[in-house]
């Protein structure tokens, strides 16, 4: 079986799955009975739940039939590994803003950033990262701290 | 009217608002440019920016991004032959090989100029359609307004994607994301898991961020290390008269600039599709017309004329469901539905009686970034083409952390860059497994509508169900919905069929 078709298959299941589990949540919402009322707060879900197990059998029927298309290039040359890296940076800047404060920790997080996105034929420059780094983040925080008075997270330092 | 017009182009004359839509225009223009970058990107990241500023000039400052940022694909469809946004897409049918030829300049000049007059064409609809629908619109109830947002979803599923297992699941799990928080009309709380964050449902903004740029930027993860960097054309603008074309041309494409405006509207009026599909199918039509149909796809004007116009003409008619019914027609007006919401309006019928003058000035903000968008791209195309040589490595984290100021700014709190970062990966998820984004954006606007709709007008007619079918109007839509669903049913199978024969013939 192909990538292609797998993935076809797996997003089947991934929203049979999902149908199902809404499906449990909606049933357990407290809603009050109310005489002559059909339609309350559950219905909606109930019936969203119910198109989505309907669409999960129809997903997994067209994976059954699907026919992968052909690929003019070397097939999948997805970068994942970069991918991965991306993610772990952007919840790692997320998670530690809080306790680090914005301006330090978008230098932090852009360096970091600029260094795993750098392709493969340029050279990475710390100095450059470095400088365009503090600049973005200094010009973003002073902007919106002054000119938008937005309050973003200072950490230990205090502007 | 008229009044209201002219107190419109006084505000849109204050500095303020002159300079917003001037500094509006030309980021739209770079967003639209640089591929990887949209102009739905840019009217959400720009949404913060408007907190501090009034409606008219916050609105006014996303509308010049949405032209300029629709209009500004050309540059790089034409250039690198890469589509800025997905607007332009069919551009690069022609526009690449144009510049091949050593015709960069014009296929340049008829783009700007196309675009400019398949806006200004949307613009004289919007103007014209708008108020009367809002007239008719007023008299609509829970009943109408239920009918068109079913309407509106089946028309999402059924046009915006080939499969429409997928392009439905889309609608679905969109709006089964606005179920979270506390229902209308009982108010009980839903799914939200104790968390009191939740008890307001998703902000709008954090899904349209997460969804669209977030999701881009891990999406360019993909291949960035292995991209080279782009060859850029060079066009030399030193030897070109006016816009780069003869006025016999201009003539003779006026037909197909009309017709294409005509496409790009009907597309933009229509909830969930927008400049991605009107520029292909305006594109596929000129060609069908054309008396040389052979030459398209290798340098003719026609194609750009086609595919500029068409995508551009989307503008306005994508506002008329927005600021008419509330309904946005396409991505970026479901942003800018968020950009109304920030300052306390509510897009729909009532807008212009009650807000006839920042109607009015959204028309005048609009016809004042297309006299911009047309000076500025050809006179600034010069910059414009060095900013396309900025490294993607560099230009995307600045972006992410533009979005996660802006989702931050949303109430100040931490829990909104997280549920940016969500739907961020659901939204790469959604490109992993080849669905659509829009039915999406299209559920989780269009849903609360529904369900709010559905139980008033249940309320109204004592909880009968066929006060929804009697009633003309909604009648009509219900009617239009199904019918929707059947035809696309039915266009499948015919086209698996004839695949189907295409495959025994070939056996055979």
């Amino acid at each position: 079986m192909g990538d292609a078709k797998k993935r076809e298959y797996v997003l089947g299941f991934v929203i049979l799955i999902a149908g199902i589990v809404y499906l449990v949540m909606a049933s357990q919402l407290k809603v009050p009975e109310r005489p002559g009322v059909h339609v309350d707060a559950s219905f909606v879900p109930y019936v969203l739940s119910s198109i989505m197990c309907i669409l999960g059998v129809l997903q997994l029927r067209a994976a059954k039939n699907y026919v992968p298309k052909p690929k003019a290039g070397n097939g999948d040359d997805v970068d994942y590994g970069t991918v991965g890296k991306t993610i772990g940076l952007v919840f790692g800047y997320v998670a530690l803003m809080s306790y680090l404060g914005f301006p330090l920790m978008t230098v932090l997080y852009l360096v970091a950033q600029f260094t795993v996105l750098t392709p493969h034929d340029k050279k990475v420059n710390y100095v450059l990262y470095t400088v365009i780094a503090v600049i973005a983040s200094a010009f973003i925080y002073l902007t919106f701290r002054y000119a938008f008075d937005m309050m973003l997270p200072v950490g230990p330092f205090d502007f | 009217m008229l009044s209201l017009f002219q107190q419109g182009i006084e505000a849109v004359f204050t500095f303020q608002i002159f300079g917003l839509v001037f500094f509006g225009t030309v980021v739209g223009i770079i967003f639209g440019a640089v591929p990887g970058l949209t102009s739905t990107m840019a009217v959400a990241l720009f949404l913060p920016v408007t907190y501090s500023l009034g409606a008219g000039a916050g609105i006014s400052l996303l509308v010049a991004l949405f032209v300029g940022g629709t209009s500004g694909a050309l540059i790089s469809a034409i250039l690198l032959k890469i589509p800025g946004t997905p607007s332009s897409v069919a551009t690069t049918f022609d526009g690449g090989p144009l510049m091949e030829k050593g015709e960069g300049a014009k296929a340049l000049g008829v783009g700007i100029v196309f675009s400019f007059l398949g806006t200004v064409v949307s613009i004289i609809a919007l103007i014209f359609i708008a108020p009367t629908l809002a007239k008719i619109a007023l008299r609509f109830g829970p009943h109408e307004y239920f009918a068109i947002a079913i309407f509106s979803l089946t028309l999402i599923i059924t046009l915006a994607s080939g499969s429409m297992v997928k392009g439905l699941l889309s609608g679905v799990i969109g709006f089964a994301f606005s179920t979270v928080g506390i229902a209308p009309v009982d108010a009980i709380t839903r799914f939200t898991f104790g968390q009191t964050q939740l008890n307001s449902g998703f902000e709008i903004l954090t899904v349209l961020i997460g969804l669209f740029a977030i999701s881009e930027v891990i999406k360019v993860a993909e291949n960035v290390k292995h991209e080279r960097a782009a060859t850029i054309g060079k066009v030399s603008m030193k030897s070109i008269k006016g816009f780069g074309f003869s006025m016999q041309e201009f003539v003779g494409q006026l037909w197909n600039g009309f017709r294409s405006a005509l496409i790009g509207i009907g597309i933009g009026i229509l909830p969930g599709i927008g400049a991605g599909t009107s520029n292909i199918v305006s594109y596929i039509v000129a060609k069908n017309r054309s008396k040389y149909p052979e030459k398209f796809g290798t340098g003719v004007i026609d194609g750009v004329v086609a595919s500029e116009t068409a995508n551009n003409a989307c503008i306005g008619g994508a506002l008329i469901p927005l600021l008419t019914l509330g309904i946005p027609g396409d991505a970026v007006t479901a942003v800018m539905l968020g950009g109304f919401m920030i300052h306390g309006i509510q897009p729909g019928p009532l807008l212009f009686t009650t807000q006839g003058v920042l109607v009015y000035t959204i028309f005048a903000a609009l016809i004042l970034s297309t006299i911009m968008m047309l000076i500025c791209e050809f006179y600034g195309l010069r910059i414009f083409v060095k900013l396309l040589a900025v490294p993607k490595h560099i230009l995307l984290p600045i972006i992410l952390v533009l979005c996660v100021v802006g989702a931050f700014g949303l109430g100040n709190r931490i829990f909104d860059i997280w549920t940016i970062l969500l739907f961020g990966l659901i939204g790469y998820g959604f490109v992993k497994g080849g669905i659509p984004q829009p039915p999406f954006i299209i559920g989780f606007i269009l849903g609360p509508m529904a369900e709010t709709n559905l139980r008033r007008g249940l309320q109204l007619s004592d909880g009968d169900f066929m006060g929804f079918l009697i009633e003309p109007i909604s009648g009509a839509f219900l009617m239009l919905s199904a019918a929707s669903v059947f035809w696309h049913i039915f266009q499948a199978q015919r086209a698996k069929s004839a695949k189907r024969r295409a495959v025994v013939e070939l056996e055979a």
